[in-house]
């Protein structure tokens, strides 16, 4: 997978998702504007990792949906792989979807309860109309053994798993089209520490055996670190500061990022108390917003 | 259907890939959805109790007249008025039938019309509610502003012009008209329900995988409804039923010599002060009816809430 | 004497299956003027045994079975209902993960504090809201004053959690216990959140326990550190202690599998997982619980046959591990 030469996988510029508050009796207008995305622009080289971080309301997770086309930004451009993202429409946008691919972060809410495991990790194949039923069976025992997940289990429903192992059946579909690129919507963060572990090591092992590209969206600045080549810190639509991992981590230029990253509490009590009374000055110096 | 280079590609990397991933491990609980359902269910013992005379009621429906030695539709005017006995349970009508006998009869009137009459406004109502509430946007607005319009008809004035466009009320003009006056909820219903379920994480996964709009609606959203729906439709069950009988009551309704407890009660509408139990019987068949409806429903509600059903 | 003494606690909750095990024999005490940190994953039995602690566990399918709770003097699992609510609001406090759906979204933040006040303190509605301006003052919530006639829905959420924590305070409580006060919150309101629950606690002179699964908070906010596992507690130390030296291998696995801000890692450290996933309350083996997921275990037999007692490792830190870390011998 050598990466010289190339152009990255994904290039993103101006990114902007607006959303309309609309008010009115019998005709609606629009009265306001939420500017969820404010022209974002980074781009992600194949096979690594991009950390997007941010705190809630930051427009992360919209970026994410806006680059996979599940919400279609009001402006700015997102090339794939070469191709425009954003002048895509229909069947071409469908094939288009194979290469990209989303795990979400609610294992609760992603997978739909009334069909069974077996189901729900075939269905991209069957979308796609991709070989006969026994050869999706097949694949689906695969991507299941890959994850970690008991293939026999493929007639039980979801309810029946736990939160940890739900991760994996949604990871597992969307591996199911061999994507490229895959959007990591939070995939831990509903998950214990434990759980949490087990699931990032086997991100990590399967960007390395599938040469696969993420795009890595969460809020929690040490998990992020964990997974990702290149960092973007995004605040209220904007990214602020952007760049190699650690880098960003040990001398962050932005006041946000320094703001975010002091916030982080961290599992060593001395260092802890350091770190406080550095956020203690830092308080002081941004304004307060909380 | 060929196998795309993409996924023998795949294959190849599953196959040669180093080392193996933490086991997940066996589920770690292993009811079905459908036991659990039952359980809570049972739980609830008045809706066990409305179960069983519900289903009691329906048997007596569909076996008395089988079972029954006498012609519904005989006339023996010695037999007239006859007082509850062993030989006539329910006693006989003005024309010596035997009310057992009729009122069973009846009762597969009333409670046919009901039940298809529901199903009639389940279909309606999954299908203009699940457009509605799928498409969105100005589609939807429009459907609702026109919905919203047909609620200002008043139900039964409606339900009878319906009737009075065919020139004899049987059983599917009864159903027909029904069904028109009152599916306007259900779609309401089945809309809310679809808007709520378009927001889950499975429906983004599955249009992210390039799902089209019909498989989306038949295979994640609909049958995400079926909890509501089928507790809504035991809602709209008396609803059906008290409307039938009333029209039937004031005689709009089933001609003879069908009957429906409806028109049964209409037959002892002048009499009730010499022979009350002509009234009293459909009226109390009419009552057991909704009254086991609406308990079922407060079990399966219970039983099927998706709130109680997460984790 | 301590504030709080927790002996032997145990919470069980009555299933179709039978007696789901929540609290298993879990003992603690808690002084004034200290922060004791309760910490585990979801299913540990850490905020059941907060709530036991409160009186608020729902008394069928839950019951205490056994154990006793003092607080101040008085054993707690004794009172009945009345004067445990006496004692709820006014002497012991608590405030909930989530402050979207702790607060009444009906009632005006005003009346939601002045409430506990006039119920507790017997105030007048106008002291009442006195009082109420300066516990929002306390808890640096802007323009005080106004924001009292304002409904939930207009605060953040940081704001509300720290409403929570003025509600919580405003009778003046002897313990406040915090079950995860910040994993809803932002990590910027966060630390707003623990920094303001410290200052307080001070000023207070409080107890408090704080429950939480985020070893960075146990770390930020505890003085001492009880780490519970499958509704017992498996290590027991000052908050120091516990980070300088672990000895359960359970709470070294949980240290190990997080990834961390600083120092070395990054992309290239492996995060230690543990494999496999908590026991079943229903019907927990005899044994060691932690035993099928601990590496250590296979060393000799006894943690599939005999449950390791909690003991005293070093003065002021206990372990119940037939394998804490400095008996190993070392590779």
């Amino acid at each position: 997978m050598s990466r010289e030469g190339k152009e990255p996988l994904l290039v993103v510029d101006g990114l902007t998702k607006h959303f309309p508050v609309r008010s009115g009796f019998l005709v609606e207008h629009t009265v306001d504007l939420v500017k969820a995305v404010d022209g974002v622009d980074f781009a992600v080289e194949r096979g690594t990792t991009l950390g997007l971080v941010g705190e809630s309301g930051s427009g992360k997770s919209t970026t994410g949906y806006c680059v996979l086309q599940l919400l279609r930004p009001t402006a700015g451009s997102v090339r794939f792989d070469g191709r425009e993202l954003t002048e895509l429409k229909g069947e071409e946008l469908r094939r288009m979807r194979r290469e990209m691919q989303i795990v979400f972060q609610d294992p609760y809410s992603s997978l739909n309860p009334r069909m069974t495991v077996g189901d729900i990790v075939s269905e991209p194949l069957e979308v796609h109309g991709s070989g006969t039923r026994r050869s999706r069976r097949e694949t689906v025992r695969l991507l299941l053994d890959v994850v970690g997940f008991d293939p026999s289990f493929t007639n039980r429903y979801p309810h029946e798993f736990s939160g940890g192992q739900r991760q994996r059946i949604g990871i597992a579909r969307a591996l199911a089209l061999n994507p490229k690129l895959i959007v990591c919507d939070e995939p831990v963060s509903a998950l214990d520490v434990s759980i949490q572990a087990q699931i990032l090591n086997l991100l990590r092992d399967l960007q390395r055996d599938f040469g696969l590209t993420y795009l890595f969206i969460a809020h929690d600045l040490a998990v992020v670190r964990a997974m990702s080549d290149t960092i973007a810190v995004m605040n209220q639509g904007r990214i602020v500061e952007a760049g190699p991992a650690e880098q960003v981590y040990t001398s962050p230029q932005d006041e946000y990022t320094k703001a975010l990253l002091s916030a982080v509490p961290v599992a060593d009590p001395r260092r802890q108390r350091e770190r406080k009374a550095k956020r203690r000055r830092l308080r002081h110096a941004l304004a307060e917003g909380f | 259907m060929a196998v795309n280079p993409q996924q023998e590609e795949l294959r190849e990397r599953v196959l040669t890939r180093s080392g193996g991933g933490v086991d997940a491990g066996a589920p770690i609980r292993q009811t079905s959805l459908w036991r659990d359902a039952w359980y809570r269910y049972r739980a609830n013992r008045a809706a066990v109790i409305a179960g069983g005379l519900f289903l009691l009621l329906v048997v007596y429906v569909v076996f008395a007249p089988i079972l029954s030695p006498y012609d519904p539709y005989g006339v023996d005017f010695s037999q007239a008025y006859q007082p509850i006995s062993w030989s006539h349970p329910l006693g006989t009508d003005q024309y010596g039938r035997d009310l057992f006998t009729r009122t069973a009869l009846g009762g597969r009137i009333s409670i046919g019309i009901g039940f298809a009459a529901t199903i009639a406004i389940m279909g309606i109502g999954i299908l203009y509610g699940s457009i509605s509430g799928f498409v969105g946007g100005r589609l939807d607005n429009g459907m609702m502003r026109f919905l919203d319009a047909l609620y200002g008809l008043p139900y039964l004035p409606f339900a009878i012009i319906v009737t009075q466009l065919f020139q004899t009320v049987n059983f599917w003009v009864m159903v027909t008209a029904l069904t028109i006056a009152s599916w306007f909820t259900a779609a309401r219903v089945v809309r809310g329900q679809i808007i709520s379920l378009k927001e889950n994480d499975y429906v983004r996964a599955a249009r992210a995988v390039g799902a089209r709009w019909y498989r989306i609606l038949a295979r994640h959203l609909l049958p995400n409804t079926l909890g509501v729906l089928i507790v809504f439709a035991f809602l709209e069950l008396p609803g059906v039923i008290l409307g039938e009988a009333f029209l039937s009551f004031i005689g709009l309704g089933i001609n003879p010599p069908q009957a429906s407890w409806g028109s049964l009660a209409q037959d002892g509408r002048d009499v009730y002060l010499a022979h009350p139990t002509m009234i009293l019987i459909p009226s109390v068949a009419i009552a057991w009816l909704i009254l086991c409806a609406f308990f079922i429903a407060d079990g399966l509600r219970d039983a099927l809430d998706p709130r109680t059903r997460e984790t | 004497m301590a504030l709080l003494e927790v002996r032997d606690l145990r919470t069980y909750f009555a299933t179709r299956d039978g007696d789901v095990r929540a609290v298993d024999g879990v003992s603690f005490s808690v002084e004034r003027g200290r922060t004791l940190g309760i910490v585990g994953e979801s299913g540990c039995g850490k905020s059941v045994t907060a709530l036991s602690i409160m009186g608020l566990i729902p008394k069928p399918p839950a019951r205490i079975v056994s154990g006793s709770i003092q607080f101040d003097g008085k054993v707690l699992t004794q009172l009945r209902e009345a004067e445990l609510e006496n004692l709820r609001g006014r002497e012991m406090a608590m405030i909930f993960q989530d402050p979207m759906t702790s607060l009444n979204p009906t009632l005006t933040i005003g009346t939601q504090i002045t409430e506990t006040l006039r119920r507790h303190l017997g105030m007048s509605a106008r002291d009442a809201d006195r009082r109420a301006v300066e516990l929002l003052e306390e808890v640096r919530i802007p323009r005080a004053q106004e924001r009292l006639k304002d409904y939930p829905h207009r605060y953040s959420g940081g704001m509300r959690q720290r409403v929570m924590i003025a509600i919580a305070l405003s009778c003046n409580p002897k313990l406040l216990i915090a079950d995860e006060p910040t994993t809803a919150l932002d990590v910027t309101v966060q630390a707003g959140v623990l920094d303001l629950l410290e200052e307080l606690r001070e000023e207070h002179q409080m107890a408090m326990i704080v429950i939480t699964h985020d070893m960075g908070v146990v770390a930020e906010a505890a003085d001492d550190v009880v780490v519970m596992y499958a509704g017992q507690i498996v290590e027991q130390a000052s908050s120091l202690g516990l980070f300088d030296r672990p000895e359960h291998p359970y709470t070294e696995a949980l240290l190990g599998a997080l990834p961390s801000l600083e120092g070395e890692g990054g992309r290239e450290a492996r995060l230690a997982s543990i494999p496999g996933r908590p026991p079943d309350l229903l019907d927990p083996q005899a044994a060691c619980r932690f035993a099928p997921r601990c590496p250590f275990a296979g060393l000799n037999d006894y943690c599939s046959v005999e449950a390791p007692e909690l003991r005293e490792l070093r003065p002021g830190h206990w372990v119940r591990s037939a394998h804490p870390a400095s008996e190993r011998a070392p590779v």
